[in-house]
């Protein structure tokens, strides 16, 4: 990324004596689409707000295209937003929501019926003009609120968990159309959300986002494989954690001694520090072929269509997950099994990180 | 269908108020209709009363003086509605309470009140001949003008709650929306704002009008005889010329002036509330 298209700097708010967002940072390239992924009261929607115009931060900038619109109101910035509630005009029509946008700008009458049947279609609601907004199921306004924000061509498009009120499988078949939609506007987009699977599924990148900060910015591959945090190791994903204390480090390679026995990990930390393990359970194999090895008992076997997963608990209580798309035949609840992984896939933290996290 | 036809249980609710409201109020307006259509007179006292002159002046006034309070309620109301609706917790009950607690105050001790506000050497009258609008200090005691400020402060409220209570349903994101598309503020009050709370204005016109059609204490103490509406005329007929036949006739009248109101803004609310 070469000059950043949005650039937020040292974005902080506060409510009281509550800091909902303590000195953001990002940077979003032109027609990326960011995921804001975090639990509720983390300042995702803070920032959202504060990008849209809708609220003014305390401190830190917002410069949207070479433009610094920290104090610009909403209507002149050029920012859509899509709201959770879609937040349609209720008395309006349809098309007439469409159209509300190109309205406002005084564009030409007949550059505004092109421009709404050009989106109504591109959202595929061409059919629905004249209905009103109440005659409408959740997924079809939600598909009339995009097709509203995108209409008068905003720089950047925020979209605040549009899809948190649509079933599971409208859910999924919504997550493609608008990527599909925004890749054919070319808009960028910044996507507020708490479901990891919407991030991982949509998303260029993903700003995790804890306790009014970013906690790691990076592709959805990074995020998961690499997460920099205990925090973002435990949102996104599923995780298997071992304390432990280093014991030797030579090379970048560390000896770390748990309970569940030695691991070998890469990573340089002082021998003798508290550190966190973890693993991903797609990551673990029952078997010997991996470096690290470990002897656990199978305490459930929990099918769940496509992958199984196999919950073992180690020696010392801690309890390890394993995912497969198959389990091992002839095992059962109860069986102490070898389980083992990859010395690369071992990711390690320092225990007072996790401390703060937990 | 049948089922729609069946009776409702939850309908003898309605008993209470529909028993008390036929006694206490339907019957004697039958009597009324009765007595204006088929006493004495008969119809020829409609005749009579709308040929003469002077019904006419008072019609006029009736309807531009209620007029004028109800533009003046709206005016002064709806602003005040929307900060309303968009203040919080304690700012929103400090209004409220400000909004209503007035109304706690007699008629006749604020008609007295008025006096000190609207006399030749009133607070009104030295405001307007300090900034130099009026030339010489004026009386709007005893005036029409007068009037019209005295039954909007009273009425005011029963114009801010109804429209209060529309907007507060609206939803703040709305706005929103409307801003982030590029909407002035301007723009978005009148394209969103007030669009979604006309039905909260019709029912505040309704209100206002129908009562400002019929007041009867705050122009007998504001101005007295010389200026006549339906209602103080109806008063008179019945009270000092014991005239039943005008009294009836223009009770009449006056009814179906603010039922046809009353029932123009229940049709446009419902409209306006339907395309929601």
């Amino acid at each position: 990324m070469t000059v950043p298209f949005l650039d937020i700097t040292g974005a902080g708010k506060s409510f009281g004596s509550a800091t909902v967002l303590d000195g953001v940072d990002l940077s979003v390239g032109k027609a990326e689409f960011i995921s804001l992924l975090g639990p509720s009261g983390c300042g995702k929607t803070t920032l959202l707000r504060i990008v849209a115009g809708l609220m003014r931060p305390d401190t830190g900038t917002v410069v949207l295209d070479g433009d610094e619109i920290t104090r610009k109101p909403p209507h002149r910035r050029d920012v859509g937003v899509v709201f959770q509630n879609y937040a349609l005009f209720p008395h309006l029509t349809v098309a007439e929501n469409v159209a509300f946008g190109l309205k406002a700008r005084n564009a030409p009458k007949d550059t505004i019926a092109s421009t709404v049947s050009r989106f109504l279609s591109l959202v595929q609601m061409g059919a629905y003009a004249d209905r009103s907004i109440k005659a409408l199921s959740g997924g079809q306004q939600q598909r009339v609120a995009v097709a509203r924000a995108l209409a008068v061509g905003p720089k950047l498009l925020l979209l605040d968990e549009p899809f948190s009120a649509l079933d599971r499988k409208l859910r999924e078949a919504m997550q493609i159309d608008l990527r599909r939609i925004l890749r054919d506007v070319g808009t960028t987009a910044i996507f507020v959300t708490h479901d990891q699977d919407e991030a991982l599924t949509m998303s260029d990148r993903i700003a995790v986002m804890y306790r009014g900060r970013i906690e790691q910015l990076g592709t959805p591959a990074e995020i998961y494989h690499r997460p920099a945090t205990p925090f973002a190791l435990d949102f996104v994903g599923l995780s298997s954690r071992l304390p432990g204390t280093v014991t030797a480090e030579s090379a970048g390679v560390i000896s770390v001694e748990t309970g569940a026995g030695a691991i070998r990990v890469p990573g340089n930390f002082i021998p003798g520090s508290p550190v966190v393990l973890g693993i991903r359970p797609e990551r673990i194999t029952v078997g010997t072929e991996g470096e690290n090895r470990v002897e656990a008992t199978l305490c459930d076997i929990v099918f769940q269509g496509a992958r199984v997963q196999l919950h073992f608990a180690s020696p010392d209580g801690g309890r390890l997950l394993v995912e497969t798309h198959e389990a091992p035949a002839g095992i059962a609840p109860g069986a102490t099994l070898p389980l083992s992984w990859k010395f690369a896939d071992t990711l390690i933290y320092p225990a007072g990180a996790e401390a703060e996290a937990a | 269908m049948s089922s729609a036809r069946r009776f409702d249980p939850i309908l003898l609710l309605a008993l209470p108020a529909a028993l008390y409201l036929g006694i206490v109020y339907g019957l004697p307006l039958l009597f009324l209709l009765g007595r204006s259509l088929f006493g004495a007179g008969g119809l020829s006292s409609f005749v009579g009363f709308f040929a003469d002159p002077f019904s006419w002046t008072v019609l006029a006034n009736t309807v531009r003086s209620a007029v004028l309070v109800t533009l003046i309620c709206l005016i002064i109301g709806y602003p005040t509605a929307l900060v309303l609706a968009r203040a919080g917790g304690f700012a929103q009950a400090a209004i409220l309470v400000a909004i209503i607690l007035p109304l706690s105050v007699g008629v006749v001790v604020k008609a007295f009140a008025w006096q000190i506000v609207l006399r030749r050497d009133g607070v009104v009258s030295q405001i307007m001949t300090g900034l130099g609008l009026w030339s010489e200090p004026q009386r709007l005691l005893f005036t029409e003008t007068g009037l019209v400020i005295g039954a909007a402060n009273i009425f005011v409220p029963f114009m801010i709650l109804p429209i209060y209570a529309v907007l507060k349903l609206v939803d703040p994101r709305l706005g929103e929306a409307a801003a982030t598309l590029g909407a002035s503020p301007v723009y978005r009050f009148f394209k969103v704002a007030l669009p979604l709370s006309l039905p909260g204005i019709v029912t505040g016109v309704a209100f206002v009008f129908s009562m400002a059609a019929s007041m009867y204490v705050i122009p007998s103490l504001v101005i007295g005889d010389r200026f006549q509406t339906l209602a103080t005329l109806t008063g008179r007929s019945f009270l000092f010329m014991r005239n039943e036949q005008l009294g009836s006739t223009t009770a009449v009248v006056l009814l179906a002036l603010t039922v046809s109101v009353v029932i123009a803004s229940a049709w446009l609310s419902r409209r306006l509330g339907g395309a929601q």
